[in-house]
Formats: C-alpha cells, sequence, structure tokens
C-alpha cells in the first residue's frame, strides 16, 4: 500500500471518510477530537462518555474488526476504516439477539455501560459462540457497570449465546 | 497539535520520505497514550507519523538463537501466538493482565516500551526473558539491553526519528510466573508486579531472571536475588533469605497507586509465592 496523508483543511480540520455502520460516510474532524466525540458529534450518541482514559469502556465499537474504545484514539485514525456501533447492530425496534438477551436476563439497570457490553459480547460471540463462564468474564474484563455487579450480565451472555445458536 | 498525519505501510517509504518532511514530527502507533495527551492539549506536534501498519513491525519470527518480536505488535496478537507461548511465556502471560480486551486490540508492545513506564506490563515480561531492543534509524540498527535506554517514568534515550524495530528474546527453555496487584482483580494500573523466568531440575534453579513494575523510576531487574537464587535448591530457608534479599534491593515510593511499605510487602509475598511454584 502507498503512503497516505492528512493535512488540515481551511477551517482547521481533517476530512476523512470510513465505513460507519455499512455506510460510506466523509466527516471533518477536529486535531484534538477522539473518536469518540466525533462519533457522538455525528449523532451517534449510543457510544458513551464515561471516563475518557480508557478505563471503563462504555465508549467501545468494532474497529475493523476488533472491539476498541473509541476514547483511546484520534478521530483522524478513522480514515479508511469499518467501524460498528451500538446503532449498528439493533434498534429498540429491532433488537439484536444479544440486546434482547441483556434485558431479558435484567442484566441492565442505569444502561450506560450497556453499549460497550454489548460490543464486547458481540466480538466474543462472533469468535466464539460457545464461550465459558472464565470465557465471558476474560471478554468483559474491561467493561464496568457502577449499578448491577456483573452477575446478570455474565448471565445474559450465556443467553445470548444460546439465542444465538437456535 | 496535528496539522498533517502522514502515514506509512513500509519501513522503505517511510525512511525515503523523512528527509522531505521538515517540521517538528512524533510517531504515533497504537495511540492509547497519546490520544490522552492530545485530549488534554499537551500534545504540540506539528506533524504525526502514524506507523501502525508498518509490515516489517508487525513480524513475530523464530530467528535461529532468537524469537524477534515487532514493536507495532498489538498486545492482543501476543497472548496465542505459539512462538510467543514456548518461548517466550512471560510476555503471553502478560497480556491477561494487561489494561482490557479493547485495549489490547489498540495499544502496541513498541509502544509500551517507548512510554518508559515504571508499570509497563509488557517491559516487565520482556526484561524477565532477557530481551533487547532493536533501535533502527533509517535502516542502521543498534541492538541493545532493554532497560540501557529507558532513563525514567517517560523518558527514553532514542534518536532524533529514530523507532524501536522490535524486541530480540534468547531462545532459552523456561517456564514463567507474572503477578501483578492492581485495586482490582483484573483490569489495572500495577501497584507492583514481578515475573520470574525460570528453569527448575529437582527443585534447583538451573535459571533464573527476575523483573520487577512499579518500584523504581522505569521497569528494573532483581540482580542480587537473582545471583542468590542461581543453582539453589529451593527450601523454607531459601525463600526467606531471597524475600529478604529482594526487599533490601528495591526502594519504592509512596504515591496515589500505593505506598512504599506496601510496595515492598507485596514484592516479597509475589517472590514467596513464585519460588513455590517454581518447586510445584
Amino acid at each position: 500500500m502507498k503512503s497516505e496523508n492528512l493535512t488540515l483543511n481551511k477551517n482547521g480540520k481533517f476530512e476523512i471518510n470510513f465505513t460507519l455502520n455499512g455506510k460510506e460516510i466523509s466527516a471533518q474532524v477536529k486535531p484534538k477530537e477522539t473518536l469518540l466525540e466525533a462519533l457522538r458529534a455525528l449523532g451517534y450518541k449510543g457510544t458513551k462518555k464515561g471516563c475518557d482514559t480508557g478505563d471503563c469502556g462504555s465508549c467501545a465499537v468494532i474497529f475493523n474488526g476488533k472491539p476498541k474504545v473509541s476514547c483511546l484514539m484520534p478521530a483522524f485514525a478513522a480514515h479508511k476504516a469499518e467501524i460498528i456501533t451500538i446503532e449498528g447492530i439493533g434498534s429498540v425496534s429491532k433488537p439484536h439477539p444479544i440486546q434482547e438477551a441483556f434485558v431479558e436476563a435484567g442484566a441492565v439497570q442505569c444502561g450506560y455501560c450497556i453499549p460497550g457490553m454489548i460490543i464486547s459480547t458481540k466480538a466474543l460471540l462472533d469468535k466464539n459462540p460457545n464461550p465459558s463462564e472464565e470465557e465471558i468474564k476474560h471478554s468483559l474484563d474491561g467493561n464496568l457497570c457502577r449499578c448491577t455487579g456483573y452477575v446478570k450480565q455474565i448471565e445474559a451472555v450465556k443467553l445470548a449465546a444460546k439465542k444465538l445458536a437456535k | 497539535m496535528p496539522e498533517i498525519i502522514e502515514k506509512y505501510y513500509s519501513l522503505k517509504e517511510l525512511w525515503s520520505s523523512l528527509n522531505k518532511l521538515n517540521k517538528s514530527r512524533k510517531y504515533l502507533a497504537g495511540g492509547t497514550d497519546l490520544t490522552i495527551s492530545l485530549s488534554y492539549g499537551e500534545e504540540k506536534t506539528e506533524l504525526w507519523i502514524d506507523i501502525s501498519d508498518i509490515k516489517e513491525l508487525s513480524l513475530i519470527e523464530d530467528r535461529k538463537e532468537f524469537v524477534f518480536i515487532g514493536a507495532g505488535i498489538k498486545v492482543s496478537q501476543l497472548e496465542n501466538n505459539p512462538i510467543v507461548k514456548k518461548w517466550v511465556p512471560a510476555l503471553a502471560e502478560s497480556v491477561k493482565y494487561y489494561a482490557s480486551p479493547s485495549i489490547r486490540n489498540t495499544a502496541t508492545l513498541g509502544g509500551n516500551y517507548v512510554n518508559a513506564s515504571p508499570c509497563a506490563d509488557g517491559v516487565l515480561a520482556l526484561a524477565a526473558s532477557q530481551a533487547s531492543v532493536v533501535l533502527n534509524l533509517k535502516n542502521r540498527r543498534r541492538t541493545l539491553p532493554l532497560l540501557s535506554i529507558i532513563k525514567g517514568p517517560k523518558k527514553i534515550d532514542l534518536k532524533k526519528d529514530e523507532i524501536a524495530e522490535g524486541f530480540l528474546v534468547p531462545k532459552i527453555k523456561h517456564e514463567a510466573v507474572f503477578y501483578k496487584m492492581m485495586a482490582r482483580k483484573r483490569f489495572g494500573i500495577s501497584k507492583a508486579g514481578l515475573c520470574i523466568c525460570y528453569r527448575a531440575n529437582n527443585k534447583k534453579l538451573e535459571y533464573v531472571s527476575i523483573a520487577l513494575s512499579s518500584v523504581a523510576p522505569s521497569i528494573v531487574k532483581a540482580p542480587k536475588t537473582e545471583e542468590f537464587l542461581k543453582n539453589k535448591k529451593i527450601d523454607q530457608n531459601i525463600v526467606k533469605k531471597a524475600c529478604e534479599i529482594i526487599k533490601s534491593e528495591i526502594s519504592p515510593i509512596d504515591d496515589i497507586r500505593s505506598q512504599a511499605e506496601y510496595r515492598k510487602e507485596i514484592i516479597s509475598v509475589f517472590l514467596q509465592r513464585a519460588l513455590q511454584k517454581t518447586i510445584g
């Protein structure tokens, strides 16, 4: 591949192109902006801003096929990437089986950490459809919940695996 | 603040373009540390050189007497790599304790090194594995002992434009134990850490290498303890003496994450547990 270059335009922004939830997107992003801030500015507010320092996992997105925290990535790093946010996984009217499982298992209280949890679960189950409890704990390592604790969420991932196997 | 981002996919391209670039510049790999300083407005550099997809930096190779691990390797790629598991078990083991899965998919081993933090988990494992660092500036390479260019927290002695290309780990048959004390069971920055690489034969330590994190301005080795343990048959007395020695060769500080006294104590407990493990 040949080298690439991004230079600030006259508005003091980088112009980037990327695929977001399957759609081609062009955006102008500020040099100091994180991917998290850029996504939220574009209206994708399902990606939550928690700690902003990589500690809580609420801002996780699937970036080129892998879960990554979007607060630890400059927005310009999204140039030419493929990104899936929680909006690309399911909606209120058409929830993904993982989202249904989280609701049914009672794993959602305030809900702030849930988009990150769903992203981590999706990444886990795509790779490993029948994970052990230890593997579930390992993949939810970086998602902190301040309401329910983690028991229900581990149950939710098990339930999601069952739903997806059907 | 970045004004220009140049992204390269090969070292050849990088080195041939460097002369044409005349602004203050900085390399960007995973960016997990840089993004925080960027959002806090601490980054003044105008030109950022993105090396996150340079193919030569993403190699893990078995090279006769050494294993080469590219500096651009993402931390998550280390956990199940067969070469790493066989020859650098400490590094494979460290991944479990290393930030979170979503950070491990972004952060690079080389970034962990050049960031020069005293609590760097990857560097702790590499130091215990007796690794050297390979530095590269326009294809002029220097291979140096891993810790020799780390001068303190966030201080590393690299030449202008020089990059860490990767790490060379000698192929010595051994096992490893990695311990890290955090605020939680998983996913945290270490209060203190100990990594020991060893080969035991009939309870005797034929080979032993120990590194420690968060007890000094950088990752450090424990040479006095290593010297004492080498070729010793491990029993209760030896463990007790080794724990005294290791406490005497570190001088941690009180800071936001822990206290000096606790850090000393925990290192001694970790060593005790590790030595018990070496004899099964």
